[in-house]
């Protein structure tokens, strides 16, 4: 394992933080939060934050907690279909297919939502979830595993899950599709 | 800035280094001691931090003594901040880019049409080879080698299909077409599968072939059908080398005067693949049979099975060319009732020239 430094793996994959930090801010004013500060850029650590209020409302945390991973993991996917193709099963020199691996992957590695964003869910989700909340509910495990794979980032766990969703992802659609 | 005092130490300072709880003001110090009492007593010991509103809560503006900032949500905000935070605005430069990455999205999606297409006969072409159907999976692969003529796996997977159904001119068409037949991975185990198959197919054409030439020579119709059989069974997977090493055994009968065995042998072929050689073949044997025994049915069959074999190759100018080759040499026979190989014939009709 060799190492990196994080701000300098978020400058070469800048659109993946930009659009993380973008999805924040979406849900944010979609939920009516008030938003204090927005970075969606910079050389340090973290690479981007959206600052906003504190809410009670499980529904609107969870969103604007989990909205960056959902929106992140789907746009890797569709990039990483166009690129998966000619790059690994076609051979096909393409270099306008090896800029959407790039630019899908680069997605997808800033696909998993900060530790500041799982725990507050991870605080809030066991009282939602004894009132009966669904969202609460199927929250749990999924932040559970974020938890631990964003603590993996340090060997690389979220340029495994990019490419893990890159490859994985158009494979399953491809042979699913090729059946149909 | 506001002052507060703290009312259990007496410090003066801003306001917000202060914290209340049981609505008395503490320094930070005297607030945790006096939580820790409060505790002890049975008191609620939470505290919170005293906010100035005259101090905007996200750029620090001041309002003045007297004057304070309206709160928003749950903290002061200025007349700057206040309209920022509760909507804050999409920069331009986002909006442009992601209005850019859209387009990008477009462009992936149409420019990765023909990869969706490639890939997609790829996998059904890859379903149909695991399902042995090996006949329905090469148009699939043939497709998806039109766009990606690199691809190791498509490539093998055409090169098997191929291969199990006996044509090998369409494998080492999609090896050569593969960097020149290099191949990295030599040691992957589908290469390896294939490249024995091929081998072993080649292997039984070269034999075929050299089967072939022999046939060519008067005299020689038994040991070249031997090794036509040979080939045969080396790589049974091609129709082509069955069929030629029956039809060997038709030279070896010819060869041996045995128009019978001839005739009964041109029919089987005949009846199992009706192509315009095979009619003709059995044109040849019917030819044979007028000739040896001179009765006219066998002769009326023969021109019957000519005009079959004519009928055709109607749209196959490669086919006509060979069927007449053939039928100039069953009409003599027809013609003079003399039965002579095609080496004869050509002797003395073609200049010695074999067409």
């Amino acid at each position: 394992m060799f190492f990196i430094p994080g701000p300098l793996i978020a400058l070469v994959t800048f659109p993946g933080v930009i659009l993380h930090e973008a999805a924040h801010l979406f849900f944010c004013k979609l939920f009516k939060l008030q938003v204090y500060d927005v970075c969606f850029l910079r050389f340090g650590n973290p690479a981007g934050y959206v600052i906003h209020e504190k809410t009670d409302n499980f529904t609107a945390l969870f969103f604007v907690s989990m909205g960056p991973f959902v929106g992140n993991t789907l746009l890797c996917v569709v990039f990483c279909m166009a690129a998966f193709l000619p790059v690994w099963e076609l051979k096909v020199s393409d270099p306008l297919a090896y800029f959407f691996y790039w630019l899908g992957l680069s997605i997808g590695m800033h696909a998993f939502p900060s530790t500041a964003d799982l725990s507050n869910l991870w605080e809030m989700a066991p009282g939602k979830a004894k009132q009966g909340s669904i969202l609460a509910i199927v929250s749990l495990p999924l932040v559970a595993v974020l938890y631990v794979l964003n603590f993996a980032r340090v060997i690389w766990a979220d340029l495994g899950y990019g490419i893990a969703v890159g490859v994985l992802g158009p494979i399953a659609l491809f042979r699913a599709l090729a059946r149909v | 800035m506001r002052q507060a005092t703290c009312s259990q130490c007496g410090l003066t300072t801003t306001v917000r280094s202060f914290y209340s709880m049981n609505g008395k003001t503490y320094c930070e110090p005297c607030v945790w001691k006096a939580a820790r009492e409060a505790k002890d007593a049975g008191l609620p010991p939470e505290y919170v931090a005293l906010q100035d509103n005259s101090i905007c809560g996200r750029c620090g503006a001041y309002s003045g003594d007297t004057a304070d900032h309206p709160i928003v949500g749950k903290l002061p905000l200025c007349a700057n901040c206040a309209p920022q935070v509760s909507n804050w605005p999409y920069p331009n430069w986002l909006k442009a880019s992601l209005a850019v990455l859209f387009l990008l999205l477009m462009v992936a999606l149409v420019h990765g049409r023909k990869y969706f297409h490639a890939g997609r006969t790829m996998y059904v072409g890859e379903g149909l080879v695991e399902e042995q159907h090996y006949e329905q999976a090469l148009p699939y692969l043939q497709e998806t080698l039109k766009i990606a003529p690199e691809s190791d796996k498509a490539v093998l997977l055409t090169a098997k299909a191929a291969l199990a159904i006996g044509d090998i001119e369409t494998a080492n068409k999609a090896i050569q077409g593969h960097s020149g037949g290099h191949f990295e991975h030599a040691d992957n185990q589908d290469f390896q599968e294939v490249k024995q198959t091929f081998d072993r197919a080649s292997r039984a054409f070269v034999q075929a072939d050299e089967a072939a030439k022999l046939e060519q020579q008067d005299g020689h119709a038994a040991e070249a059908a031997r090794m036509m059989h040979a080939a045969a069974s080396m790589y049974p997977e091609a129709r082509a080398l069955t069929i030629a090493a029956e039809t060997s055994d038709e030279g070896v009968a010819f060869e041996a005067k045995d128009y019978d065995k001839f005739l009964a042998i041109a029919e089987k072929q005949w009846q199992q693949y009706p192509s315009a050689g095979m009619a003709a073949a059995v044109a040849s044997a019917l030819a044979c049979k007028y000739a040896a025994t001179g009765d006219f049915k066998y002769r009326q069959q023969a021109e019957e099975m000519i005009e079959t074999s004519r009928q055709k190759v109607e749209n196959d100018p490669e086919g006509q060319k060979a069927f007449q080759e053939y039928v100039d040499r069953i009409r003599y026979r027809l013609e003079s009732r003399q039965i002579i190989t095609k080496t004869q014939y050509d002797r003395r009709f073609r200049s010695g020239q074999a067409n």
